[in-house]
Formats: C-alpha cells, structure tokens, sequence
C-alpha cells in the first residue's frame, strides 16, 4: 500500500497570483526556458554568419592578395548580418505553432499568451539590437576583426551612430517575431484559406498601391520622401507594421484554436 | 472484488467475513477509509459506503477522532444473521441440486451424515 | 475551497454541441457533474470525450449551448483556468523543450503546485527529465503529463487516456498513486478511457458517452450492477427473457446468450431457478452492449 504523506507546499505569493500582470509575464518567462530556442540557435547562426565573412576576408586578402580597402566596400553589401532573421521568423511562427497549445493546456488564456510573447520578443529584439550595436563598436575598433571583414558594419548600419543602428535593428527582429506568429495565428483560426487570404490582401494591397504611385507618377515624390524621412522613419514605418501585426495578432488569437 | 455486487457491499462483507471467522476481534480497530480503499483499490467514497454500511448494522462504532472499532456482540450478531439465512443460503441450492440428480431426502441424509463424519475432528466448532 | 463548491455542480454542459464540418461531435449534450469525484468519461474511440474535455477546458468553442466550469464559461478564463489541469491525449510540448522543462514551467500556473510530489513520480516511473520530449516514448510523454495532472493538485484535473504506451504494471502505478493522491486531496478528477475495467473500481460515476450522445449518466455503482448476462439452453433463455428488456442476444443452435437490463441481484435467483447461468456484466461489456445496441435508442 502505498501512502504518500508528505506536506503541501503553497507558493508564498498566492493572493497575487490572480493579477493579470503575472499572468503575461509568465508568459514571457515561458519563452525564455529553454536557452536553445532565444540564446544559443541565433549565437550559433551569427557566429556562424561571422566565421564565414572572416574566412572569406582572409582568402581575399591573404590568398587572393586582393586589396582589403575594395572587399571592405563590396562587403559593405553584405547580408551576413542578417542571417539570424530568417530564424526569428521561424521564432514566431513556433511561438504560436506549438507554445500556444502547451500554454492553453496548463491554463494561460489566448490574450495573456499573446501580450506575454510579444513582450518576450520586444525584450529578445532589444537584447539582440544592443548585441548587435556592441560587435558594431568591436568591429570598428578593431579594424573588422583584424581581418578588415565586414559583418555588423554592413548594409544601412555603416553610417549611423550607435543607437541609431540599434533601433533599427530592434525595429526589423521585432517585425519579423511578430508577424511570425501573427500569420501562424491567421492560421490557427482560419486555417490555410486565412493565411492565404491575408496574404493575398497585402499583394493586392501592395499592388494597387505601386499601380497608383505609377499612375500618378509619384515615384520620384515617394523616393525623395524615403530620403526626407531617412533610415529612422523607414524603420519607424517598420515598426508601424509591427504594431499593427500585434493588434492584429491580438484581436486573432482570442477564437485561435491550436490543432 | 467483482461486479456481482456493489463494491461497497463487497468491502462490508469481507470485514463481516473476518469478524465472524475471528481475524476481527470485538475491540479491534479496522483500517480507516483511506486505507481500505488504497489495499482494495478502490474509491474511498466506496468504502466510505462499505463503512457506513457497517456502522448501520450495528457492527462498528465509531470512536471520535481515533477511529472505527469492532462492536461488542458483533461476531455474534453476524452468526445469528447467517444462521437465520442458512436454510436460504445453502440448503436450497443444495436440495434443488439433490432433486435434480434424483438423490432421495434419505439418500441425502445418508451422505450428509458420512461426509460430516468422515471429516477430522476439530475442523471447525459447532458442526 | 468553500463548502459551496461541494453541492454546487463543477460541470455543467446545457445543449453543448460542437460540429466538424458534417460530423457532429457533440450533440446538445446535457450533463452534470456533481464536485469531489472520480468521474469516467467512458466511449468508444471518436465518440466524443476529448471534444467534451477541450470545450470544458476552454481549448475550443463551443458551436451551440453552454458549457459552465465553477459556474462561468472557461475558455479566456483565468479564474477557472486557475483552478483547471488538462492533460491531453496529444499534448505538443514547445519544440525542443526538455521533460524538466515542462516541469519547472508548470508551477507557474498552478497555485497549489506540490513540487515535492513531482519529485517523487519522476523517482517512482524513472522518467528521464534531461531528455527532450520531442525524443520521449509514448509512455514517457504519458508519465509527463500524469506528473503535471497530479502534482497540479488542481481542483478540477482532466485525464484523457493517461496511461496510453504505459505497460501494465505502470498503469497499475498511476492508479495507486491517483487513489492515494485522492484521498489525501480530494477534488474532481474526470478521466476518459476505454479500458474501462481496470479503472472501474475506482470511479464514483460514470458517464457513457457515444457518438456524441450521452448513454448513461449514473453513480458507478449502479452502472456495474444495472445488467446482466443470462445463458443456458435458447429456449429456456427466451423463455426467461420475455417481458423483459433485452440489451443483446446471441445463440448458437441450442445455447443462448441474453442482457437484460436488470442488476444481478433481481436475477440471480430466478435465473438458477430457470436453470440458466447468470452473470453480472462488466462496464467494459456494458458499453459494448450499449454502445451496439443503440440503433434503435433515443437519447
């Protein structure tokens, strides 16, 4: 016979346990458990992203013999430091592909999982956009790793400050996680009719939108205004987006049924 | 434990069982409901009703916060009853089955008489 | 908890239905489910107990009726979501999640969460918690979900199919320590199955379920004694069976099988007496006799 006797414990904060509050962040710490998924799988991507570029600098310089000055120039384009994003992406759709089922199952509700993991990507963004910016100042000092490499001084980030070059990068990984897990939501709750639907409206959306700039002749206007606003507002449009995915997500998920 | 019965009645009649043959002494505690239902798998609600069952029948009581406890007379109590279902319970079947194999009443009590004396003394008290 | 949660329903379904495409899975079920039990949510496969179990826990909408758990509609709930532990028959776990990832995640939404319990199944079933759940058997991914159902102490825990790739001996396990668990903590526990003798003596009530449609709704007790097998010559057993309301019948030539819906203590005697055998009927065989027979049934 057996006779399990032994104490029960109780959290010691149990009245607050009701507050919606812990409710999201729970959430959010969910998200973060597992170090493979948020740490070490986009380490290991942009390491990998990095160790390439370097190898490549080497045999241009020191086996090609090539001038370092000129591949700086023609690495400036390169998108290296983009690697790990298309891995946020796949973040985001998994974060409502299977987190979501396990967190209903113990008991979160849609809204709370939904608020809990988009904060969990703000801070993850946040945390890669100061990442990002530190290997930026690293790279600069030390003449691009000693190799005259470019990895993290690449693209849009060469000419920007440093905090600058950190919101956009805040701006892109935040987008990507959240539109991510927005469309896996479409998904969720419409199935494959639904994801193709949305996507459909924002081609068509996309669409209509180049034919009238056409029309209208407005190219040389849209262009100019892209300069006007510069990278900040390009980034700040991206962010727009990102907003509006999590509103979307938002009001999605509450009739999401996970399969 | 099976389906013949309720499992409730089952429990009750195992304890009355072990009371009758002695294994239960007038006085002695019987496991609580917990316990009953963990050694017999099965739910404590239904022992609890096995109990209670018990209880009814004058067979336990219940002492306050330490527990059920054979009742005094109980073993005799529970011999009378079985004595009075006796005639029901077992010489019934056992006629019907002596007509149905054509054993005569004198024949039967030829047979009873032979197989309680080809029996060892001290098998059981009161035969 | 409150005495009120003792008398009040823990489940209420009202005309709840729920429809895939043309397939009706729940059809305006109507149940009750009175708290502090072990109740069995017994059917054949498809028959409806995990679409009853993912309405009752909020994890699908309901298409028509009502569904109330502690009183309100579960889904987007958190006060009874709180109190509600769902261990599902397929349960995703977060990709590349390890077993103790699961268990140090849990107790953040259970309040009544006994961590030293959860330590003392992953001793008792040896479950491997270093390994990821994507790598675990069928019967390891069983331990993890029976550990956070149990160690949960919700006051409402669901189980659908718990102990499925467990072997006998470990489902011999999970029933002790359910009972045991039980009655140190008492609450409502609903459990779906289709190896429904073995967990049978466990019950208090029982809820038959088939095609969407509630069989039988009765204290377990009176479910296991309600029918009875009669056999013996065919023509004493049609004999003995008019008049009386037949489940199922089988023969072959002279040897007859009948159910009949009456407990075997009404039947025993008169069986004999007709010299036919009678037998009490297991709820495994009840649901197959009833589950068989239900073409002509309204529910």
């Amino acid at each position: 016979m057996t006779a399990i006797t032994h104490p029960v414990r109780r959290e010691a904060d149990a009245p607050a346990r009701h507050h919606t509050w812990q409710h999201i962040v729970r959430v959010t710490r969910l998200q973060f458990v597992d170090p493979w998924v948020l740490i070490w799988t986009p380490a290991v991507i942009i390491g990998a992203a990095w160790l390439v570029s370097i190898v490549i600098a080497l045999i241009i310089t020191r086996v090609a013999g090539l001038d370092p000055e000129q591949m700086r120039q023609g690495m400036s384009y390169s998108w290296a430091v983009l690697s790990p994003f298309w891995y946020f992406a796949a973040v985001g759709v998994q974060a409502v592909g299977t987190t979501l089922q396990f967190a209903l199952g113990i008991g979160s509700t849609r809204r709370d999982y939904w608020l809990g993991t988009t904060l969990a990507f703000a801070v993850f963004s946040a945390a890669v956009a100061v990442v990002f910016a530190g290997l930026r100042a690293v790279e600069v000092v030390t003449g691009g790793w000693g190799t005259s490499a470019v990895v993290f001084d690449a693209l849009w980030y060469g000419d920007l400050p440093w905090w600058l070059a950190a919101y956009t990068t805040f701006a892109l990984s935040l987008a990507v996680l959240v539109i991510g897990a927005a469309l896996t939501t479409c998904y969720l709750r419409w199935r494959v009719i639904g994801v193709v639907t949305v996507g459909l409206a924002v081609v068509a959306a996309l669409l209509i939108a180049l034919a009238a700039i056409t029309w209208l002749q407005a190219w040389p206007a849209l262009i100019g205004w892209f300069a006007g606003i510069g990278v900040t507002g390009v980034f700040g449009i991206v962010l727009g987006i990102a907003l509006l995915a999590g509103i979307g997500g938002y009001l999605v998920i509450r009739r999401a049924t996970p399969r | 434990m099976d389906d013949s019965q309720p499992l409730y009645l089952q429990l009750a009649r195992e304890i009355e069982r072990q009371i009758v043959e002695g294994g239960l002494k007038e006085g002695d505690q019987i496991p609580s409901t917990n316990e009953l239902a963990a050694f017999y798998r099965i739910n404590p609600a239904t022992a609890g009703k096995g109990v209670n069952q018990l209880l009814a029948g004058g067979l336990v009581e219940k002492r306050r916060g330490i527990g059920m406890f054979v009742a005094p007379g109980a073993a005799e109590r529970l011999r009378s009853q079985r004595r009075a279902r006796f005639a029901d319970e077992y010489l019934e079947p056992l006629l019907a089955e002596a007509r149905r194999l054509g054993i005569s009443l004198d024949d039967l009590t030829t047979l009873i008489h032979h197989t309680a004396g080809a029996r060892p003394a001290g098998q059981s008290s009161g035969v | 908890m409150s005495t009120s949660t003792m008398t009040a329903p823990v489940i209420r379904t009202h005309r709840l239905t729920k429809r895939y495409g043309s397939v009706t899975a729940l059809d305006h079920l109507d149940v009750t489910v009175p708290g502090q039990r072990i109740v069995g949510l017994l059917g054949r496969n498809g028959a409806g107990k995990t679409t009853l179990m993912q309405l009752l826990t909020g994890q699908i909408f309901p298409d028509e009726g009502e569904v109330e758990v502690f009183g309100e509609r579960p889904a987007e709930n958190p006060r009874v979501l709180s109190r509600v532990s769902f261990v599902a028959e397929a349960q995703k776990y977060p990709y590349s999640f390890h077993a103790r990832h699961v268990l140090s995640v849990a107790p953040w939404f259970f309040a009544d969460w006994d961590a030293d319990l959860a330590a003392s199944l992953v001793d008792t079933f040896g479950l491997p918690l270093r390994r990821p759940v994507a790598k675990l058997s069928r019967g390891e991914l069983s331990m993890v979900g029976i550990i956070v159902g149990l160690a949960s102490r919700a006051p409402l825990t669901f189980f659908d199919e718990p102990y499925l790739g467990l072997d006998a001996v470990a489902r011999r396990l999970f029933y002790d320590i359910l009972l045991a668990d039980y009655a140190e903590r008492p609450r409502t526990i609903v459990i779906s199955t289709h190896l429904i003798d073995e967990i049978s003596p466990l019950l208090d009530h029982v809820l038959l379920i088939d095609r969407g449609r509630i069989l039988l709704d009765a204290d377990a007790d009176v479910a296991r004694g309600s029918t009875t097998v009669v056999s013996g010559a065919t023509s004493a057993v049609d004999r003995f069976v008019e008049g009386r309301t037949v489940l199922a019948r089988h023969s072959t030539g002279p040897l007859a099988r009948a159910t009949v819906a009456e407990s075997y203590d009404a039947v025993a005697a008169p069986a004999t007496a007709a010299g036919l055998t009678a037998e009490p009927v297991t709820l495994q065989q009840l649901l197959i006799d009833r589950t068989s027979s239900r073409q002509g049934r309204t529910s």
